[in-house]
């Protein structure tokens, strides 16, 4: 056997700069997971995604044919990303922090010297990193697929971001309260799916009648689909800073939520 | 009790710490224990007197209602508690390990969760790999590694970031006597080499062997301590065992 070195060999640690690394390996230990297991965390999303462009846009759009003066091909597909984006955002670190405290394993983090927003910034970049790469690749395969004038990224750019650290965050929240796996993916499959889908993905809320109108109004990512499809196609419902405000106002209403969740140590300290 | 000077140099003070859960179940009901610094430290008690919840609280996992509670002169419980923990290494009762994680990187990561560099937790990974005879084990899953194997992750887990306080609750429990008496052999070691251990055990012998100092904890509070010696001396015992029957009343 070897020697065990003795507790005097530590090296002083800044405790902030300690704090960071730990950051960095949780981090780390949260993209890994996500890219060592794509066939569940990446691949799903894209090819749904890809499926909805090529049926609903392509064989189903042809008796669509425009919305708002943009093919429908085309006029679905900032939904779509933001659609990816924000459902795998979310399943990945309310997965990831459930399976933790399930497991056991959550306390490793905890007992260490990082503090709740050290542990936030960590657990949401796994979901953070998953969302965009799926964003990414869905635009990539879309690119071939239908013409999308991209007029101004930027709004676009940041309804992403918004989406994917909004539902990184709601994530972290849930996985901190719930108490089954069940309860973790109603919250995906009868909150977060029902909202992505009736906040005007596949249609224009301007086809609505009230108060179907009214309530999809009421729907935050409304809001985001709208400032997506303003960055890459040049058309919205809604008013471009309007829809950019709800998008960070939601993001940092998730993110301050889940933040007092970790900061009171629920799910993690009792 | 544990008779400390001013001058002695303390690794953990808990002074009153009190914890009720849901259903007012009192767990802890003002706990006051010191270890000093170097000690070999036994916590004695049946099932249900609130060992792992004081130990849980004392790592951070459990959070006081009350009292106080200090690691190497810092508070667990106010804005010291992030450095305080850095200094503590914690093997818990029940293995729990990343299942998404190979041998070597769970070592590395636990490191720099607690502020190591990479490139310093990855040799001491591969140290500790070396020690607890795991090296070639390094790439494997936890899922890969037998029941000793995983005990033995567990514990160099806890040592990884060369913590001055190791926590150790219930070591031993439930396995055969060849990886007990390894674990034993590693503990003793690590404990030449200075750091304070406290360790909770079911196994009064595995106590009288390796503690220098005891504490019994019953319907969580404690009720004695003292050198095991003393302890045999002062209930006119001759073992540990017969001391703990005569404290706790069975």
């Amino acid at each position: 056997m070897s020697e065990l070195t003795t507790p005097e060999a530590n090296p002083a640690v800044s405790l902030r700069r300690g704090q960071w690394r730990g950051v960095a390996a949780l981090a780390q230990r949260e993209v890994t997971r996500v890219v060592r297991i794509w066939s569940q965390t990446i691949a799903p999303n894209v090819v749904s995604a890809v499926l909805f462009i090529a049926i609903f846009g392509g064989a189903l759009g042809g008796r669509i044919r425009e919305i708002d003066g943009v093919p429908y091909s085309a006029f679905i597909v900032p939904g779509l990303i933001l659609m990816g984006i924000g459902t795998a955002a979310y399943a990945n670190t309310a997965s990831s922090l459930y399976q933790a405290r399930f497991d056991g394993f959550i306390d490793d983090p905890v007992s260490g010297p990082m503090r709740a927003r050290h542990l936030l910034v960590a657990y949401m970049a796994g979901g953070i990193v998953r969302g965009l790469l799926i964003g990414v690749m869905i635009l990539v395969c879309a690119i071939p697929i239908v013409d999308l004038p991209l007029v101004n990224p930027l709004p676009a750019i940041v309804a992403f971001l918004a989406a994917a650290v909004g539902f990184s965050a709601l994530g972290v929240g849930v996985g901190l309260i719930a108490q089954t796996w069940d309860q973790q993916s109603y919250v995906g499959n009868l909150l977060l799916t029902p909202l992505v889908f009736l906040g005007g993905v596949f249609y224009s809320v301007n086809v609505l009648g009230q108060p179907w109108r009214a309530l999809t109004h009421a729907d935050p990512i409304l809001y985001m689909v709208a400032a997506s499809r303003q960055g890459m196609l040049g058309t919205s419902e809604v008013s471009l800073w309007l829809s950019l405000g709800v998008s960070v106002a939601m993001a940092v209403v998730m993110v301050l939520w889940a933040g007092r969740l970790i900061a009171k140590g629920r799910g993690l300290r009792t | 009790m544990v008779i400390t000077t001013p001058t002695t140099p303390v690794a953990l003070r808990c002074e009153g710490v009190r914890k009720t859960f849901p259903g007012d179940v009192e767990a802890l009901r003002g706990v006051d224990l010191v270890v000093p610094e170097g000690a070999f430290f036994g916590l004695l008690g049946p099932n249900g007197a609130g060992k792992t919840t004081l130990i849980r609280a004392i790592v951070g996992l459990v959070i006081p209602d009350g009292g106080v509670m200090e690691v190497h002169g810092q508070s667990m419980l106010g804005p010291q508690a992030p450095a305080a923990r850095q200094t503590v290494g914690y093997a818990p009762q029940e293995v729990s390990l990343d299942r998404f994680v190979k041998t070597r990187d769970l070592l590395s990561l636990h490191g720099r969760y607690f502020g190591m560099t990479r490139a310093d937790a990855a040799a001491r990974a591969d140290e500790l790999l070396e020690v607890f005879d795991l090296d070639d084990k390094a790439n494997a899953l936890p899922s890969r590694l037998s029941g000793g194997m995983r005990r033995r992750l567990m514990l160099a887990r806890a040592l990884i970031h060369r913590p001055r306080l190791v926590i150790l609750d219930e070591p031993t429990a439930g396995v055969d006597i060849e990886l007990r008496d390894e674990l034993w052999e590693y503990i003793r070691r690590l404990h030449a080499l200075g750091t304070s251990i406290l360790l909770t055990t079911h196994y009064l012998e595995e106590a009288e062997t390796l503690c220098e100092q005891v504490a019994f904890i019953r319907s969580g509070q404690i009720v004695d301590e003292g050198t095991p010696s003393g302890l045999r001396e002062r209930y006119d015992a001759t073992s540990l065992e017969d001391v703990y029957r005569q404290v706790m009343n069975t």
